[in-house]
């Protein structure tokens, strides 16, 4: 096995971006708590029952927040962003085509076509994880932080009304469709998680490709914790409903830790691309403006598309940035800086066989 | 550029974003799972080299890739040929039942193996009935493990008791044999590859070794690393070429005169080994005499090369401590195929340079059982042992070994071009052809095409449907290389086996099997018993015992063991013998080499104003033979789509202009490759595609008189500008399939390769 | 220079594409290959140039350096990765970035994909597959003194110059014994493009042949 892999572009960040970034990280976590407070009706409707995810989503809030900020203090990464956000605010770029964002992200963010492109399987099981955490998360946060409540007027049902920082939202009877829906939508969420990571657990056990690199902690942990949470989750309803609550107390503890480490675990490992990948909407957003502006930069020597000319410019100034100083190399296509290196070496370094 | 914007507004540069180049497996259908999976080691189905390799079967018995073999032949190395021969295996145009036919105007359609061989041998009879038992031919092929092609000659003779058999080691190997029988009486290369690191002077004449044998590249350039220095005889300036001390850049076709011309300055320059030609050759005042005249200026006004060249060959090559020729089929495809090989063989014997390490002679075979194939009978005019059809002696002991009156057994026959010329002329009406695909690899295509129409019944085993066997009444689907065992000698006439790697598709059967029911149905079962090939063997085995190609001693055990043994091994305890002429002894009764003089005469197809220049032939390297094989795997074609012609720039082409190209015998357009690296006088058309974009259309079925090989190399055409070029047919399919379409699609690319051996990684569409 | 590292050597290549076929066969990328193979002397001469990825040391991955995913990764022996899946987002500042022009991308796929120096074999003993088949050594697997236990003498460099820069890489070049000192040429300044002199920095006055100002390029 290959030692283990180290990020070498990420060199330690400047004392600077670290300061920016425990800043961002600080800002982001007071906003979070004070959303807890406020959002739970200054804490009236938070159940302290949930006290232990809540600070995890806080810790959580921190990380992501540091270290989304040191992400984009580098040199590649700020600068894309910074055109994704620019041909976001652009006017005349919305009034061009006002739909592509939208459609952006539904392909991207939402079905994730290119992973199809990759592998049919590994889409199905990418899409699988993918709607079983958007559902589970979108349901326990605001749970957790007390935004959401769901009360029965008698205390016990059928009749019960959801309510968000304190207004009502619907009212629904736990006995209905919608009503099993609402209670076990944390267990579907498990259903669909548990196939879509064991494939992806199981591919790891298997392909060549796939064992030769991975990491312990990179590529396992987040599917072993994935079906631990899964697997949990499931195994307390299924306590509450078939042993009456049996071994409820042990699971519950083990679903939280789990839960709880998953959570701190996003913004340093693998889950930090479910943060990063956002901004791959906002790369192609850049591109599409400026290809809708016939802004194609062909090749100085060959004349094929090398990509938009303001992405050119854009990639250029990167490796400026990066004191890369052969930035003029960016004008010329893959092909043709081969092409040339080999016929430099053909009439500089030898012709033939000495 | 008013078409809009799609949502995905990637570009990106050529050669950066195309994934479509997957083998015969689509890539995203591709799960790296194989664990569990068998290496079986093998060879490659390819080139006279023959390169070792395993190839990676799955649990469930099925080949699904390669993998490198470190045998001593090819040390790991595999050329994108054999990278890709797996892939034949399990390919969906694979032949998996009988096609049959009544007439040829009727489409194929699928039938029993007892249907299709009844019928068969209901003809065989019928038409041996009508018109004797020479009026059916039979063809075999050099790509054939040695034990088929033992059993094709033994099939001809005994079963079919025609006096036609040959193969198409006619077209690949018969000039050499028939120089080396001459000089040393025995037919193979005098030394092995390994000698070629030792030595101080590398001399290839007429061998693009770069693309025809690209693994052997590694024995030059180990050659280089200690200092020898190399010399290229080609009218192209080919990979080796490019970087060779000396490239002599001739006129095709004047190999004779460019290797007497050298003869005269060595001998002027006292160079000769006087020592060792006094003592191990005959004839050498002949040749003496007959160079006298071919100075350098001669020769040089004849091959359009400096005369100095001439010198420094002379020089370079003699005055080597050990210097060794090897040569190939660009100067055996020649009307004097046969002279100019003799040329190189005096040359080395006048300067001593034979049968030691590090300095000798050798001829490189073109198919993976060039030298196998052509040991064992066959050929037209030999039985098995490199005996002689036509000697009493040998004719009694055959029959003997085959339980035959010595009347029963034919006399010698004729050649595959002649045998061609004889179906016109309906002298041969029923035709039997097995692993060879004429249609593409003959020449003068209208002739072979007409030849075979004339066939009132053509039967051709194949495992996929080659442009020949189309055209049959009968096509017998057989086994691929991995899916039967057997043994095959490479161009150091090492003999090596093929193991089995996996079963045969259903419906499939290999080549003993369908020429043993044949037998059986001809009545001379008890003469074709063989179970497999081990049994075939264990015959030739005996067969060959005592004569010059000596297979007693090899057993598939010893093979096994060893990765190869060189005959001639009369015992299971010899070694082998990887060089021959040790101490200048040959295999004449005198133990002489017998020199042969030769004189230079031009080409047969004569130049005139309307053709006024050289078209010569050859191969490329992602391609193999008629390219019945790897016009189907889906790299070979992404590599090279498609032939063109190479044209030097001073004729104004540009890159990719149709290029018409006519001689006499026909006209087609292809591409041009415009190229510094061909002589002005010349262009080069590779072989491997079938009509319309066929080179063997263009080529003259002029033959060498002694050993009948097809002049390939030289004719006379000129070319014009035309409109649009000739696009390259998919390769036929059974019917209701077509080719794999995963794999053709770059086959219409109407552009030229980057290069002659193929198109850059960037340039493909 | 890594220890035990692949060689190219130009003058030896056939231009036979056994690597391209070859490194399909590997495992992790069945059926894409990434090596690249090129004939930049066309229409001259059938000369090649096989291009795996030159794992850059100093400055240390270019096309990790300006990526905005951080896709790209290193090992500790300087084996400069293919994207990560998870992160990559196919924006191709990789592919244009690379000085030697080795990235491949895949658009549909958002993936960036290059040589990885054969991670999925050299794990299991194996030699990357373009280095084991290549049947002339042009690409040689190895350290320096294998290297040198086949080709006596052979001198190696493993430094390219682009304009003023000096790019060292984990991947070295075959070079004569007298240019051992130098680094190679990158291709960097320009100094014709189809057969015309570009006005470059550096370039000089080059006059428009095919050859160029050896000093300029070199120094």
């Amino acid at each position: 096995m290959p030692p283990p892999v180290t990020a070498a572009a990420v060199a330690r960040a400047p004392r600077s971006v670290a300061l920016r970034a425990t800043l961002a990280g600080v800002a982001v976590s007071v906003l979070l708590v004070l959303a807890i407070v406020f959002g739970s009706r200054l804490l009236k409707d938070f159940d302290s029952a949930l006290l232990p995810y809540a600070v995890a989503t806080v810790f959580l809030a921190f990380g992501v927040a540091y270290r989304y900020t040191v992400w984009i203090s580098s040199p590649g990464a700020r600068r894309l962003f910074k055109q994704g956000w620019r041909s976001l605010f652009s006017v005349a770029n919305f009034r061009k085509a006002p739909t592509a964002l939208p459609k952006m992200i539904a392909t991207y963010l939402g079905f994730q076509k290119f992973l199809g492109a990759r592998s049919h399987a590994r889409w199905a099981a990418h899409q699988l994880i993918f709607w079983g955490c958007i559902l589970a998360a979108a349901i326990t946060f605001p749970l957790t932080w007390g935004w959401f409540t769901f009360t029965s007027g008698s205390g016990s049902g059928p009749g019960y009304e959801m309510r968000i920082w304190g207004f009502k939202i619907l009212g629904f009877d736990a006995l209905s469709v919608v009503g099993w829906l609402m209670f076990h939508g944390l267990d579907i969420a498990a259903v669909l998680v548990i196939p879509g990571a064991s494939y992806f657990l199981w591919r790891r056990m298997k392909d060549r490709g796939a064992i030769t690199g991975q990491r312990f902690g990179y590529d396992l942990v987040p599917l072993i914790a994935l079906i631990v949470i899964s697997v949990t989750g499931l195994l307390l309803t299924f306590s509450s409903i078939f042993l009456h609550g049996g071994g409820y107390e042990f699971l519950a503890i083990l679903h939280m830790v789990s839960v709880v480490f998953t959570l701190i675990y996003i913004p340093f490992g693998k889950f930090f691309h479910i943060v990063q990948r956002p901004a791959a909407v906002g790369m192609q957003l850049f591109k599409y403006t400026t290809r809708q502006d016939e802004q194609v930069f062909p090749c100085k020597r060959c004349g094929e598309p090398i990509d938009t000319a303001p992405y050119v410019e854009n990639l250029r100034g990167t490796m400026r940035d990066l004191k890369l100083d052969f930035d003029a190399w960016a004008q010329y296509c893959p092909r043709c800086k081969r092409v040339l290196r080999g016929t430099a070496y053909l009439s500089h370094v030898k012709k033939g066989f000495k | 550029m008013s078409s809009p914007i799609p949502l995905d507004p990637s570009i990106a540069p050529p050669g950066t974003r195309n994934f479509r180049d997957a083998g015969g497996i689509p890539a995203d259908q591709w799960h790296a799972d194989q664990n569990g999976e068998t290496l079986v080691p093998t060879h490659c189905c390819f080139c006279g080299v023959q390169c070792g390799m395993y190839l990676r079967v799955d649990r469930a018995g099925k080949v699904f890739g390669v993998e490198p073999r470190n045998h001593d032949i090819n040390r790991m190395r595999l050329c994108p040929k054999g990278i890709n021969a797996y892939q034949q295996i399990n390919h969906p145009d694979r032949l998996t039942a009988p096609l049959m036919r009544r007439s040829r105007d009727e489409p194929f359609r699928e039938a029993s193996w007892e249907e299709a061989l009844d019928f068969t041998v209901a003809e065989i009879r019928r038409i041996q009935g009508a018109y004797g038992n020479d009026a059916f031919g039979l063809l075999g092929g050099a790509s054939l493990f040695s034990e088929k092609t033992y059993l094709v000659g033994k099939f001809g003779r005994v079963a079919l008791k025609t006096r036609h058999v040959d193969y198409n080691g006619r077209l690949c190997m018969v000039s050499a044999a028939g120089a080396n029988k001459l000089a040393f009486g025995i037919d193979r290369a005098g030394n092995p590859f390994s000698d070629i690191l030792l030595t101080d002077c590398l001399l290839i004449a007429g061998s693009n070794v770069g693309e025809c044998f690209p693994v052997m590249t590694q024995y030059l350039w180990g050659a280089r690393d200690r200092g020898a220095s190399l010399i290229v005889i080609d009218p192209r300036e080919t990979a080796i070429a490019r970087t060779a001390d000396i490239h002599v850049a001739l006129r095709p076709g004047t190999d004779a005169a460019f290797f007497n011309a050298v003869l005269h300055v060595v001998i002027e320059e006292n160079l000769v080994d006087k020592e060792f030609v006094a003592e191990h050759t005959t004839g050498w005042d002949e040749v003496r005499a007959a160079v006298a005249d071919c100075t350098p200026e001669t020769a040089a006004d004849i091959c359009g090369i400096p005369a100095s060249q001439v010198v420094q060959v002379a020089r370079a090559f003699a005055g080597a401590k050990r210097a060794m020729a090897w040569h190939a089929r660009g100067i055996e495809h020649h009307s004097q195929g046969v002279e100019n090989c003799l040329t190189v063989i005096n040359l080395c014997t006048a300067t001593g340079h034979l049968g030691k390490p590090g300095a000798g002679y050798g001829t490189i075979t073109g198919q993976g059982n060039g030298q196998g194939g052509r040991e064992h009978g066959q050929k037209s005019d030999l039985l098995p042992g490199g005996r002689s059809i036509s000697n009493p002696e040998h004719r009694r002991q055959i029959c003997e070994i085959w339980g035959i009156e010595e009347s029963e057994l034919p006399p010698a026959g004729t050649s595959m071009m002649e045998m061609v010329w004889q179906m016109q002329r309906q002298e041969i009406r029923g035709l039997i052809g097995i692993c060879n695909n004429p249609f593409v690899s003959l020449p003068n295509y209208a002739t072979v095409k007409n030849g075979y129409d004339t066939l009132e019944f053509h039967a051709q085993f194949d495992f996929f449907l080659s442009e020949t066997a189309a055209n049959a009444h009968v096509v017998f689907p057989v086994t691929t290389w991995a899916e039967d065992e057997g043994v095959m000698a490479n161009a150091e006439a090492r003999v090596v086996k093929h193991n089995k790697a996996q079963e045969p598709p259903p419906g499939v059967r290999t080549d003993t099997w369908v020429m043993c029911q044949l037998a059986g149905r001809l009545g001379v079962g008890d003469k074709f018993d063989y179970p497999g090939s081990r049994e075939v063997f264990e015959e030739l085995r005996i067969a060959s015992a005592g004569t010059v190609n000596d297979y007693y001693g090899i057993t598939y055990e010893r093979l096994e063991e060893t990765g190869g043994i060189a005959w001639p091994c009369p015992s299971t305890d010899h070694p082998g013998t990887p060089r021959l002429f040790e101490g200048g002894k040959t295999s004449h009764p005198d133990g002489k080499i017998h020199m042969q003089v030769v004189e230079w005469h031009p080409p047969m197809d004569p130049y005139d104003e309307e053709h006024p220049m050289s078209l010569t032939t050859g191969r490329t390297v992602a391609h193999f033979l008629s390219g019945n094989q790897t016009r189907r795997l889906g790299a070979l074609v992404e590599q090279t789509p498609r032939p063109w012609v190479e044209v030097h720039p001073s004729h104004g082409f540009r890159n990719g202009d149709p290029v018409r190209v006519v001689t006499r015998r026909g006209s087609e357009v292809f591409p041009a490759l415009v190229t510094e690296a061909i002589r002005p006088d010349t262009v080069f058309i590779p072989y491997h595609w079938p009509v319309p974009t066929a080179a063997n259309a263009l080529t003259i079925d002029a033959l060498d008189p002694r050993s009948k090989i097809p002049e390939y190399k030289v004719c006379a055409c000129r070319i014009e500008a035309a409109e649009r070029i000739d696009e390259v047919p998919a390769p036929p399919t059974a019917p209701g399939q077509v080719a794999y379409p995963a794999t053709q699609v770059s086959r219409t690319d109407p552009l030229p390769p980057t290069s002659p051996q193929g198109r850059g990684t960037a340039e493909r569409s | 220079m890594m220890g035990r590292t692949i060689f190219i050597d130009p003058g030896r290549c056939i231009g036979c594409q056994a690597c391209v076929s070859a490194c399909r066969e590997c495992d992790s990328h069945r059926g894409k290959s990434m090596i690249h193979l090129d004939y930049p002397d066309e229409g001259h001469s059938v000369a090649s140039l096989p291009t795996v990825c030159m794992h850059c040391e100093d400055p240390v991955a270019p096309c990790a350096e300006v990526c905005p995913a951080d896709a790209i990764l290193v090992t500790a022996d300087g084996v400069v990765q293919q994207a990560d899946t998870t992160r990559c987002i196919g924006c191709a500042n990789c592919v244009n970035a690379c000085p030697f022009g080795v990235p491949k991308i895949d658009l549909q796929a958002k993936l960036q994909m290059k040589c990885n120096l054969c991670y999925d074999r050299t794990a299991y003993g194996l030699a990357p597959m373009c280095a084991t088949v290549c049947p002339t050594g042009a690409l040689f697997y190895g350290t320096v003194e294998e290297l040198r236990a086949e080709r006596p003498g052979v001198q190696v460099a493993d430094s390219f110059t682009f304009g003023d820069v000096v790019v060292s890489t984990g991947v070295a070049m075959v070079v004569p014994a007298d240019k051992v000192q130098w680094p190679v040429p990158g291709g960097l300044p320009i100094v014709e493009v189809n057969g015309k002199a570009v006005n470059q920095v550096n370039s000089g006055t080059a006059g428009g042949g095919r050859q160029a100002d050896g000093k300029d390029v070199t120094r």
